[in-house]
């Protein structure tokens, strides 16, 4: 008698008449068979939220639960788990259980669970068939019996590989204990690839949340002093950070270059009036981090006064390597765009002797893309410059228009 | 129940690409573009026109009002200029060593906040003329947003300076951001509790600004704006969110062109729009929440763009409770 108690209180699922042993796998199991979208594979909490969600999202009506039996597909109904189980559906289920058990002897019950009856089938078995005892099932569901497709009868558990909405999110990216941790270290090793920053900065800066002590964080910026001295590779033009890759089976939609798609975009000529950011970025920590590349390019730049082919044609090696695809991209773009010259340059003319400054040689990868790509090339058909499509706004290497270095 | 009637495009939008997109503080009807093709619009969305309209020198980057009739803006001439739109006349307000990205306006301080690529915070109190203070940020500021009196700072270098614009002697707090990769954006919950940070790896962080340690327990990130094709996962940068102002849910637009509405607090997503035409840059719930104006540009993100570039639009779209409202109110 108290097995038989124990069995009926198990939870139950109104769509399809299958048992469970928890609440939370039989919503697990909710989700996943009844309450998934078959457009997005999306999973609701309810039928009406199916319905809800198909009509707004693909703007379909759905009229019948999925997977439910005939007369239980009402998609107005709203249930959750055990929640909102109509009343006389729930008298009836137990009465209907009852009768079934009855004649099966109680001990019945764990045999035939575990001995692994075609489940399958009396799984959606409809009430009207109370001889095929759908209590029985569910042990079956745990101990999945080898023959049963995966797919089919382990689905309320398959949930816990991909549970809904934003949890998959989650458990990968921070389990909250671990960021509690005051080393600056905890938080790191869960993006191990991913910390572009300089050790520094991470170091002072340390766990997430610390109030910020005194003013060390502001003397040591992270991002810009690391790649520079890093970047000792030959060919490559130092890069002031590029955005890590995330792998073979997914891609960052990102030009590489890691500053923000406004910094990239500013430097399209057409935004190049009266502008001279670009060379100021880090003002503050421009000081012997640069690299040979880096000051061939700024000799080069600098006798672009005189030597315009040379200019154009160290720009291109530098340009060329990594900036070639987004200068391209950028070229294209500003194609697309009517390349819009309010008035010559005005700046540009006074700001060319400073680049002969010391504070030159701290120019990086996107410093030489960008002075040397924001001036329109006025006067000068781009054609006229042989050089792959993406170095074209290098092409505007005029004398004395190359750049207007303020603060470098 | 929704139909796509709910929404409909602005008439005579911005000729370049749409950099913010801001409705006016106690009304559905107007709405401020800031847009690269350098001009700062105010659009009526009732009347479906634009009623004015003025210009800086360079692009401008973002756009703020102060109250119905007055705007302030900043861009790509390193200028903060504001405007009247009663007189129609425009000012000059003071300027950055580098571009204006950001322009926000603290309601309870009556002043305008500018972050720049200067790697500074300026902060110009609207009584007086001029700024009233310039605040290292260590870094290029990419995203601000006021919470009551505190100023939220998202910096190049995957930062965040939280600071109390009352005192901005120093910053109360600094972070490095729980997401590893850039960050797009930063918005204050309404209720003042957290933030909610984008970045450009199609991922949001819910973080808390209590930095007692039960408190913070509760941050977490999610994953959001990735499309798979044919095996390939396409992670696109999350630019805007605006936060419904009553329910306390926000909404994301990604590169991807869609709009996801969430509930921070639940960790559920409420409902996700159709896809837009292009990346999704800017957007904004109007002041009771019932209208979001959605600004879609291409932004230059792919390796290959497409050969004809989507215009620039601005949706405005009536969003009713069932999308906005968080379904399970467990705290209110």
């Amino acid at each position: 008698m108290g097995r038989k108690k124990k069995k009926q209180s198990k939870p139950w699922c109104w769509y399809c008449n299958r048992e469970f042993d928890d609440e939370k796998i039989l919503i697990q199991h909710q989700k996943a068979k009844h309450f998934k979208c078959h457009i997005c594979h999306k999973k609701l909490y309810t039928g009406p939220g199916l319905s809800i969600h198909c009509m707004q999202v693909h703007k379909e009506t759905i009229d019948k639960v999925p997977n439910s039996l005939p007369n239980r597909s009402n998609v107005d109904i709203e249930i959750y788990g055990m929640e909102g189980i109509p009343p006389q559906d729930l008298k009836d289920h137990e009465r209907q259980k009852q009768s079934t058990r009855g004649p099966d002897s109680s001990d019945e019950d764990e045999p035939a669970s575990k001995k692994v009856k075609p489940e399958g089938l009396l799984g959606n078995a409809p009430p009207g068939m109370p001889g095929l005892m759908p209590p029985g099932m569910v042990p079956g569901l745990v101990h999945p019996p080898p023959g049963l497709p995966p797919g089919m009868q382990m689905m309320p558990m398959a949930p816990m590989g991909a549970p809904p909405f934003m949890h998959p999110g989650m458990p990968p990216m921070l389990p909250p204990h671990m960021m509690m941790q005051s080393q600056p270290g905890p938080p790191k090793p869960l993006f191990p690839s991913a910390v572009p920053s300089s050790s520094p900065g991470a170091a002072v800066v340390g766990a997430d949340f610390k109030p910020i002590s005194s003013g060390a964080t502001i003397s040591a910026p992270p991002t810009t002093n690391t790649p520079c001295s890093s970047s000792s590779s030959s060919s490559q033009t130092p890069k002031s950070s590029t955005i890590q890759a995330t792998g073979t089976s997914s891609k960052i939609i990102h030009p590489l270059e890691d500053i923000s798609l406004e910094e990239i975009r500013a430097r399209l000529p057409k935004y190049s009036r009266g502008s001279s950011w670009q060379k100021s970025e880090d003002a503050g920590s421009s000081t012997s981090t640069s690299t040979s590349e880096m000051s061939i390019a700024v000799s080069a730049a600098q006798q672009a006064a005189a030597t315009q082919a040379a200019v154009i044609q160290a720009k291109a090696q530098e340009v060329q390597h990594q900036h070639m695809a987004m200068m391209g991209r950028m070229a294209a773009a500003a194609a697309a765009f009517p390349v819009r010259v309010s008035g010559p340059p005005f700046s540009v003319v006074t700001g060319a002797p400073v680049m002969a400054g010391p504070t030159m040689g701290v120019l990086r990868a996107p410093l030489i893309g960008g002075p040397l790509m924001r001036h329109p090339p006025i006067g000068m058909p781009p054609g006229m410059i042989q050089m792959p499509p993406g170095v074209m706004y290098g092409a505007p290497m005029f004398p004395g228009m190359i750049m207007q270095p303020r603060f470098r | 129940m929704m139909k796509s009637q709910a929404e409909y495009k602005l008439k005579s939008p911005p000729d370049d690409a749409i950099s913010s997109v801001k409705f006016g503080p106690n009304t559905n009807q107007f709405l401020l573009v800031s847009s690269w093709d350098s001009y700062v619009r105010l659009y009526d969305v009732t009347a479906n026109n634009l009623r004015q309209k003025y210009s800086h020198e360079n692009a401008v980057l973002d756009c703020c009002f102060t109250d119905a009739v007055h705007s302030y803006s900043g861009g790509l001439d390193n200028t903060l200029k504001s405007f009247d739109f009663n007189t129609a006349t425009e000012s000059v307000i003071g300027t950055h060593a580098n571009p204006i990205k950001c322009v926000e306006y603290c309601n309870e301080l009556n002043c305008v906040l500018t972050g720049s690529w200067d790697h500074h915070v300026k902060l110009w109190d609207l009584r007086t003329s001029g700024a009233s203070g310039n605040y290292n940020q260590s870094e290029r500021v990419y995203s601000m947003d006021t919470c009551g009196e505190k100023l939220l700072v998202a910096t190049a270098g995957r930062k965040v300076l939280v600071w109390d614009i009352r005192n901005m002697a120093y910053a109360l707090q600094k972070r490095e951001t729980s997401l590893k990769y850039q960050t797009r954006a930063i918005k204050a919950f309404p209720n003042k509790l957290g933030f909610v940070l984008s970045s450009i790896e199609g991922r949001v962080a819910v973080e808390y600004l209590d930095s007692n340690p039960e408190i913070q327990k509760k941050k977490y990130a999610f994953k959001c704006h990735r499309i798979k094709e044919d095996g390939l996962e396409k992670i696109y940068p999350v630019n805007a969110v605006s936060f419904h102002p009553i329910h306390n849910t926000f909404a994301t637009g990604g590169s991807d062109g869609y709009v996801n509405v969430w509930d921070g607090f639940n960790k559920k997503r409420l409902c996700q729009f159709h896809q837009y035409l292009t990346s999704v840059t800017s957007l904004s719930f109007s002041h009771n929440g019932s209208v979001l104006a959605i600004g879609c540009s291409y932004f230059l993100e792919e390796d290959k763009p497409p050969s004809s570039l989507p215009e620039d639009t601005i949706y405005i779209r009536s969003v009713t409770d069932q999308e906005t409202k968080p379904k399970y109110s467990s705290n209110s």
